[in-house]
């Protein structure tokens, strides 16, 4: 009996997913020729024949005076945890992955950390956080295509990553998603531990920008999200309050 | 709910009345925006070299303004690849339809909303419920206004016209208990309150700061992860966003990266910016499995070709102009009418209205000061175009009738300097009937309004054309003999202006008209 | 040399004293200055409030007054602003656009023509009470005249300059916008008054007559005894008293 009820739902959501499908190519064709008019009633309006190829721009990006900035690797270090902290976030440089395995240990115990989710990366892997922190419940994102993940990063006290690339004059990390770095983990959990391998951080902000220019369209993931410390608020009397939705706890430690 | 609040008077002079008397609202006003506009103004210094990165944004905008075409059909080319779903709307009543639709679709219950003006513009909320799906601003500032049934007052704090007292009162009654006036406790609530939200709803929906059109990515820029939020968790997307936010690469988003959070809040940058290349990948455990963006028009083509504002469509949505005008911090927002206030407002809503009768008194409302240009990050001449928005109403014949009669007579005596002179003395011979101790404070007539405030000055027994005959005399009797190293610097001005140069003169001021 | 003197309407008819501090100081530094009487006015409040066949036929008469001169100063931020208006303005008729773009290269606020065209930031002036200092909008935004009476003011012997609290906001003149946004003008010069009186100075001093006889009516009205000045003004009786 129960088997049947399945069944049958089974092919009600079936018979709904196809209708979306069709729903959806209609749209599509009904985009795809609205497209045209609305694409030539710009260039009639522009008062011109539409281009066929790509004008110049000569504006590009940053002025040149501005690409040329760099600091040296020390300097940057110090600049990113400076502007870090003064947005509210913490920040520290630490020798080597031994250490910030360390300190994420030291600060699960110190905060009673019971949940703690981590992306599925190599460097973390191999720290092994799990067996460091038996205490508490250690989940790997998306290791398991049965589980709830976005629910397993909402109810996280800490989310652990490694960035993929940080700019020190903005004080900003950069994380990508992927089929192993969840875009909910550095959003959910109450508190965010990233971590920075030094040579990934950049001076410039335009010096990750240029990357994803370079990389082109087909190898860009769904999510890049650039975060510059704890979530905050400036809407009541842009007072700016840490900690709205995202992490309001956010530490950012350099290891190199 | 839509702002009915607000526009229920017809002029522009009799909101401004309402917020004139309302200590409360030009309290919490005055105490936001000087606060944003030191942020802002610290934040360009530190960064340096200000005017060239204002330069170069405009450059930047300039250019995929003039070749929208081109640039938006390739954003919706690479994002169609990157699996988005695109629609057009022309107008607001297709943007609305198309939402509704997929809402329908999907079946929606929830939506939940991060900050988006261009839904303020289709007053979306108001369908959505319509057809029985709950819309949830997340937005700290919109949930705000929400629940007290408004409309916003400032592009970017929404809220800026309560103080913190006031969101306590509301917040309180949301909560069912009380809730101190301490913005961190405030701010708690709303997090636990909506973090239950996002978790159920059905839809996400976004605005859009940016589109990229080389890899087809739309960017948010917010502070409180909200907009990640809608973005990451329901199963559904919806974007809308203005047919003008194209810029072409990421290149070109470090300079309006710089230029935006920091015009907006003085930041350096916001807490987070995110670039979203399309929904969620086969292999990713989350981002949303579905994903729309509703190209809107709504009025912005109207600005195309048309030489005087074209660059309207530039601006960025930083609320700058909002902090440095001198007239917002005196009315606040709601005093403007529309969904965009300050002095952005009073040129964007009539020019998305195609400048109907209805939105003429709007223009009136600022004292061409030119604060706005100063702080626009893009440098879009808003007070030069106000102007012309007043032009253009008298040109369609929409005048005031008075003031008409009262520029023809202006003109008709200005004209000639006989008459000029002839109307002096007769203005002298006049004034004697209302001068008291050299002023006048009579309140009656055209000077009503004037003397409500101050006491005008009488004209002097002689006008400076009665005088020069004398002065000249005296003058040219006592004359200094002139400097050589003085008379050679005037020739060499002189010189190098008809050679084409702008003859020694400093290049601070603007005022030239595109 | 041919130097003329734009007085603008104001000037002329309400505040003599001005022009006549100006071509007064100018004439210590052997600047004869000429003074073409068939100028009226610049034609702004036309031009701003949109009646702009009214403003061209008001701006002819500067346009003609000032044809064959080498340099036009004027006592006002805002007028020679407003020149800058006129290439737009004469778009359409290029004999006039011509005219208007070299009136525009030849004209100059008073305390540019001092410091720009004279190289002078030293009058001799000597001025023992405490000042402060309105800039006005469209002199400082529009034309960008922002360090040239800051040098002059600084060169003023005895004379205690206090910063004024929000000095960039506009004072609330603007014009037509007086009349027609009573409220908010009235709003708007009642605070910049109430920052005038915060600085506790015994003159205020400008280069725009339109925002002082603003700001001294609403000081006026409200019976405070701030004297209101013209720099030029303050600058002439500085050299007298010296």
């Amino acid at each position: 009996m129960a088997t049947a009820v399945k069944e049958t739902g089974d092919t009600g959501i079936m018979a709904n997913k196809e209708a979306r499908q069709q729903w959806l190519a209609e749209q599509t064709a009904k985009s795809k020729e609205k497209q045209v008019s609305f694409i030539n009633s710009i260039s009639s309006k522009l008062g011109r024949a539409r281009p066929t190829a790509a004008p110049a721009h000569p504006f590009r990006g940053a002025p040149d005076f501005w690409r040329e900035f760099e600091w040296p690797i020390d300097e940057r270090a110090e600049k990113f945890m400076e502007n870090f902290r003064a947005v509210g976030g913490h920040s520290l440089r630490l020798g080597s992955m031994e250490e910030a395995k360390q300190f994420i240990v030291d600060k699960a115990a110190e905060m009673s950390a019971k949940y703690i989710i981590r992306q599925n990366q190599p460097e973390l892997a191999e720290m092994d956080l799990e067996f460091a922190l038996s205490e508490a419940k250690v989940s790997v994102w998306n290791s398991d295509p049965e589980e709830q993940w976005k629910a397993r990063a909402a109810e996280a006290d800490f989310g652990v990553v490694v960035v993929d690339h940080a700019a020190a004059y903005t004080g900003s990390l950069t994380v990508l998603s992927s089929k192993d770095k969840g875009r909910s983990v550095s959003l959910l959990p109450t508190v965010l531990m990233a971590i920075i391998p030094i040579e990934r951080l950049r001076t410039r902000l335009g010096e990750v920008l240029v990357e994803f220019d370079r990389a082109g369209r087909e190898q860009l993931p769904a999510g890049i999200h650039f975060i510059s410390g704890p979530s905050r608020s400036a809407d009541i009397e842009n007072d700016l309050t840490i900690g709205v939705h995202g992490p309001g706890v956010v530490y950012a430690i350099i290891v190199g | 709910m839509s702002g009915a609040t607000q526009t229920n008077l017809g002029t522009v002079k009799e909101r401004a009345g309402l917020a004139l008397n309302n200590d409360f609202l030009r309290k919490a006003v005055k105490f936001t925006t000087e606060r944003l506009r030191t942020g802002k103004e610290k934040a360009a210094a530190d960064h340096g070299n200000w005017d060239e990165w204002r330069e170069r944004g405009r450059q930047i905008r300039l250019h995929t303004i003039a070749h929208l075409d081109y640039y938006l059909n390739l954003f919706v080319e690479n994002a169609r690849a990157n699996g988005v779903h695109i629609h057009f709307a022309e107008t607001a009543a297709e943007a609305v339809e198309i939402s509704l639709a997929i809402a329908k679709q999907v079946e929606a219950r929830t939506v939940v909303k991060s900050k988006s003006m261009v839904t303020e513009e289709l007053h979306l909320n108001h369908a959505l419920e319509s057809i029985d799906v709950e819309a949830i601003e997340t937005d700290l500032g919109e949930y705000i206004i929400q629940l007290a049934g408004e409309a916003p007052s400032h592009i970017i704090i929404p809220a800026i016209h309560k103080n913190r007292y006031q969101i306590a009162e509301l917040l309180s009654a949301d909560a069912g208990e009380t809730l101190a006036p301490d913005t961190q406790i405030l701010a708690g609530f709303v997090r636990r309150k909506l973090r239950e939200k996002f978790l159920e709803a059905d839809i996400g929906m976004t605005g859009c700061n940016f589109a990229i059109a080389e890899t087809g990515s739309m960017v948010l820029f917010e502070n409180e992860g909200n907009a990640r939020m809608v973005s990451t968790v329901p199963k559904t997307q919806i974007t809308l966003m203005g047919m003008e936010r194209i810029i072409p690469s990421f290149e070109d988003l470090e300079v309006m990266a710089t230029l935006l959070p920091r015009s907006a809040t003085g930041q350096k940058l916001t807490v987070y910016m995110s670039g979203i290349s399309g929904p969620r990948r086969e292999v990713d455990a989350d981002g949303p499995d579905e994903m729309h963006i509703i190209i809107v028009d709504n009025g912005r083509s109207l600005q195309l070709g048309d030489p005087e504002f074209q660059e309207l469509l530039n601006c960025i949505r930083c609320g700058a102009c909002l902090n440095a005008c001198p007239v917002y911090r005196h009315i606040g927002g709601h005093a403007y009418g529309g969904t965009y206030s300050g002095p952005i407002g009073a040129v964007l809503t009539p020019a998305l209205k195609k400048n109907i009768a209805e939105w003429d008194d709007i223009a009136n409302a600022s004292s061409l000061c030119g604060a706005c240009y100063e702080a626009c990050p893009v440098k879009i001449p808003l007070h030069e175009m106000l102007v012309y928005l007043r032009r253009r109403k008298l040109e369609a014949g929409r005048g005031d009738k008075l003031e008409a009669i009262g520029m023809k007579g202006f003109a008709a005596v200005m004209k000639n300097s006989k008459r000029f002179g002839a109307v002096l003395k007769i203005g002298k011979l006049g004034q004697k009937l209302v001068v008291r101790d050299g002023g006048i404070r009579s309140k009656i007539g055209p000077l009503k309004g004037w003397n409500s405030y101050r006491v005008t000055p009488s004209l002097p027994s002689e006008s400076f054309r009665e005088k020069w005959p004398t002065m000249e005399q005296e003058i040219r009797h006592g004359l200094q003999e002139m400097d050589p190293a003085v008379k050679s610097r005037m020739e060499a001005i002189v010189r190098e202006r008809q050679s084409g140069g702008n003859g020694g003169k400093g290049n601070g001021g603007h005022g030239h008209h595109g | 040399m041919k130097v003329s003197l734009f007085i603008t309407c104001l000037s002329d008819a309400l505040y003599p004293r001005v022009g006549e501090a100006m071509v007064r100081l100018l004439a210590r530094y052997g600047v004869q200055v000429e003074f073409p009487k068939v100028q009226t006015c610049c034609g702004q409040p036309a031009f701003n409030s949109g009646y702009w066949k009214e403003a061209r036929e008001t701006a002819s008469t500067i346009l003609e007054a000032f044809e064959d001169c080498d340099f036009v100063i004027s006592p006002s931020g805002s007028c020679t602003g407003m020149i800058h208006h006129y290439p737009k303005l004469f778009e359409h008729d290029p004999v006039m656009l011509e005219k208007a773009i070299k009136l525009q290269q030849k004209s100059y606020e008073f305390t540019q023509f001092l410091v720009q065209v004279l190289g002078i930031t030293d009058v001799g002036a000597a001025f023992p009470h405490k000042v402060t200092y309105h800039p006005s909008c469209h002199g400082s935004r529009l034309l960008g005249v922002k360090e040239e009476p800051l040098l002059l003011m600084e060169q003023v012997k005895g004379m205690e300059l206090v910063p004024l609290p929000f000095a960039n906001d506009c004072c609330g003149f603007g014009g037509t916008f007086a009349v027609k946004m009573s409220d908010i003008s009235g709003a708007m010069v009642t605070e910049k008054a109430d920052h005038v009186l915060e600085t506790e100075a015994e003159v205020l001093v400008g280069l725009d007559l339109a925002c002082l006889m603003n700001i001294a009516g609403n000081l006026r009205y409200r019976d405070k005894p701030v004297r209101v000045m013209h720099l030029a003004e303050l600058l002439y009786e500085g050299v007298k008293g010296a």
